[in-house]
């Protein structure tokens, strides 16, 4: 998990880039992204007209753009798309599908993973789509909808091109406006399907904890944004003759909020490092997607080591996943408060950006379930809810 | 040497020396005391200390002791996580659970002696040190210098060749069995406070060095008073420059905190193994608790870890030492949580159980570590004042 030189190179790069960049999504950004520092390929592989480079370097442009709240679409394409087709192992799909989100001339995402009505049937015409999913990232403005189906055959994945026959997208008010969603709804749309229908299940679950590792790294990258910018002002802002930042109480609530931020990183950065290595290697076959979950809870001892000892298998990435998503997003609800709190009336305007991150706060910490949810599924990995006599 | 090689090596060593942990952790068999501090008498105390230094003394002797030391300190200048490694290795095996002495030894002092000291210091001290011939406790606070330790009034006045020592130290663990004490001293009055100390070496066996011990709220006792009355020290044994003192003693300090980060781990494994043989289904809210202290561990880890690579990597890990002790401390109190509402009236009346009752001494002892080796308190404002570079409180 230690960075290395060209990690560190790549978050100085994109800090000033996101530093002197609008928040939220814009097409020329976007554009810019991808052919001034090749962000969205870093971790698509060469053959696919990506850089190569694995998820911990992506997981790096993750936490810069959290921090600044920009970046567009990267979660839902880059990650989630990107990975989705990745793992399918369909190549036609990849090859079809990957050069144009590392150019940064597509945008995409995914519809039906976890949650929704949507069904996909065979036809003589083809595959064709039908029902709905809600809370869709991007979904009114992706070029490309990958979707989880139920099929005869089981879950299966599909392409959906925008502008498909039958495909309405329906863009929700949101609180948190740098990530739009929308309610996608299919009705006899022509689908393409990715891979064979009926292996999806674990494709879906595996591209949902790489999700929640990408979202910890944003999380982490917000946290650390309020957290700065907060010493910033109270260094600076006087009250009673002297800077607030000198005031015991206002230290300590820093303090805190340090300490939480490092268990943050700490949890983001483990759960980066299981997504593990090049993509090439995440796409392993679907038997070792799904691991039998005795296997799950691994032994404590197993977390010291070095970190290239940390290699990637999947029951440790649910694990690694869940707990980064359970520190990560009450870690940045807590650094969002606190921004809003520490900056006084100042932070309750909105003029000033504090209230983006709370935003962008509350708003992640139900995007992949909630941490309820998370430590059900914890508790289910770790063997705490079966009953030992 | 890679860190797999190492492991296997550790282990291969561990198996010809020590009965492995059985592979359930041997739950309802065996040890079930939790002490964070433990309550010896004086005896008990001296017969533990010569077990773990009995094993401390095979693990040095075979090669496996002084891991990250160089070789004239009978080391294997190996990178200091490879003690990590070793330590994960020796949790599956049945060695001696090492009370607070050894790593104040092995730890802080020995260290802050190769820092410090002088070359005949180092061959005297530092050697016997790691292989525990010689073990050493803290003489730093006093009553009226607890976190504002640099207020320390305990006198050392010069004469001749040696200093005359005069004062009373309070919380020092392991006095009854140790060789020696650190002791931070005031030799200059008149200078500013943090001008005027200077640290020596005391031998605890000295005339006029009295040792009481003090009984802490969990009930026995492990902490101690001390007292010096006209102790004799010789020049020869004051570590670093006279007025010098508070950095040796600064060093000392971030040694304690970076040892810190492993502080409650073991403790809260225990209460997670305790949610899963707890011979009944764990509500929502249980496993919710018991899922996030399985978190806690899981960070607190990857902290140690950081603090490790930032140690690897040449750098002094600040932000990271006091930010494991925090972590730490809370670890401790939400293990107390948990396990309290696991065993429901079982943690408050002993029902002679295995592994029930036994829980009070980490209810009663969690608390301590709050307060020793600085308060989080302390730890806070060392965060916010010297990583987030907050300006400093003027009325301090």
């Amino acid at each position: 998990m230690r960075e290395s030189e060209e990690q560190t190179q790549l978050r100085g790069v994109l800090r000033d880039f996101f530093g002197a960049t609008p928040r939220g999504f814009d097409k020329a950004l976007w554009a810019r992204m991808a052919g001034e520092i090749g962000v969205q390929g870093l971790a698509i592989p060469e053959e696919y007209g990506g850089a190569g480079f694995s998820f911990a370097d992506l997981a790096v442009a993750l936490e810069e753009a959290g921090r600044a709240l920009a970046g567009g679409p990267l979660l839902s394409t880059v990650v989630l798309a990107g990975y989705t087709l990745l793992l399918s192992d369909d190549k036609a799909a990849c090859r079809q599908h990957l050069p144009a989100i590392a150019a940064g001339t597509r945008t995409a995402t995914v519809a039906g993973f976890g949650g929704g009505e949507l069904t996909a049937t065979r036809e003589a015409g083809g595959w064709f789509g039908d029902g709905h999913a809600d809370f869709v990232l991007d979904g009114a403005g992706a070029d490309l909808i990958l979707l989880a189906a139920r099929t005869g055959a089981g879950t299966g994945l599909f392409a959906c091109e925008a502008g498909a026959p039958g495909l309405a997208r329906q863009a929700r008010t949101v609180l948190d406006g740098t990530r739009p969603q929308a309610l996608v709804t299919l009705r006899h749309t022509p689908l393409t399907p990715i891979g064979e229908p009926g292996a999806a299940e674990a494709v879906v679950e595996r591209v949902l904890d790489i999700g929640r590792a990408a979202l910890a790294a944003e999380q982490a990258g917000g946290s650390a944004h309020a957290l700065d910018a907060t010493v910033s002002y109270v260094t600076q802002r006087h009250q009673f003759g002297r800077p607030i930042g000198s005031f015991q109480a206002v230290q300590h609530r820093l303090a805190d909020l340090l300490v939480e931020i490092e268990a943050a990183r700490s949890a983001a950065a483990y759960a980066a490092s299981c997504v593990a290595g090049p993509p090439e290697e995440v796409a392993g076959p679907p038997e070792e997607v799904a691991g039998p979950p005795e296997e799950v809870a691994p032994p404590p001892e197993e977390v010291a080591p070095p970190p290239e000892e940390v290699a990637g298998p999947p029951e440790e990435l649910a694990v690694a996943a869940a707990a980064a998503q359970v520190v990560c997003s009450e870690t940045f609800r807590r650094a969002a408060e606190e921004y809003v709190q520490l900056h006084g009336g100042i932070g309750f305007t909105w003029e000033h950006p504090a209230h983006l991150y709370l935003r962008r706060a509350r708003s992640a910490q139900v995007l992949f379930g909630t941490a309820d949810d998370h430590r059900a599924r914890l508790g289910a990995l770790l063997g705490l809810t079966e009953h030992i006599t | 040497m890679e860190s797999d090689e190492f492991r296997a090596k550790a282990r291969a060593w561990l198996a010809t020396v020590a009965r492995p942990r059985p592979a359930d952790g041997g739950w309802g068999t065996g040890e079930d005391s939790v002490a964070v501090f433990e309550n010896w008498s004086a005896e008990e105390e001296r017969a533990h200390t010569e077990r773990i230094r009995e094993w401390e003394r095979l693990r040095f002797d075979q090669g496996w002791g002084a891991l990250g030391w160089p070789a004239e300190f009978g080391g294997r200048d190996l990178p200091a996580y490879f003690e990590q490694l070793y330590r994960a290795e020796e949790a599956a095996f049945d060695v001696p659970r090492r009370t607070e002495i050894f790593p104040v030894t092995q730890q802080l002092v020995a260290p802050a002696v190769r820092i410090w000291g002088t070359p005949e210091q180092q061959r005297r001290w530092i050697g016997p040190m790691l292989r525990t011939d010689l073990l050493a406790c803290q003489l730093f606070s006093e009553t009226e210098a607890g976190s504002d330790l640099a207020a320390v009034r305990t006198r050392a006045v010069r004469d001749g060749g040696r200093w005359i020592l005069n004062g009373h130290k309070v919380w020092t663990s392991g006095a009854r069995v140790a060789d020696w004490g650190v002791a931070v001293c005031r030799t200059d009055p008149a200078a500013r406070k943090h001008a005027g100390i200077t640290v020596f070496l005391v031998r605890m066996d000295a005339p006029g060095l009295g040792v009481r011990p003090i009984r802490q709220m969990t009930g026995g006792a492990s902490f101690n008073e001390v007292y010096l009355d006209d102790v004799a020290v010789p020049d020869t044994d004051r570590l670093g420059p006279a007025g010098e003192g508070w950095r040796v003693t600064l060093s000392v300090l971030a040694a304690e905190r970076l040892d810190s980060g492993s502080l409650g781990l073991a403790n809260a494994d225990r209460a997670l193994a305790l949610a899963r043989n707890l011979g009944r289904p764990l509500t929502g809210g249980e496993v919710e608790r018991a899922a996030d202290l399985f978190v806690r561990t899981l960070v607190q880890r990857l902290i140690g870890r950081r603090v490790t690579e930032a140690l690897v990597a040449g750098r002094e890990p600040g932000a990271e030492a006091s930010v494991g002790k925090l972590y730490a401390t809370e670890t401790m109190r939400r293990t107390s949580d948990l396990v309290v509402r696991l065993l429901g009236p079982r943690a408050v009346a002993d029902t002679g159980e295995w592994g029930t009752f036994a829980w009070t001494e980490h209810l009663m002892g969690a608390p301590g570590y709050r307060i020793a080796g600085g308060t989080d308190e302390i730890q806070r404002n060392i965060l916010a004042e010297r990583v987030l570079g907050l300006p400093r409180d003027p009325s301090r």
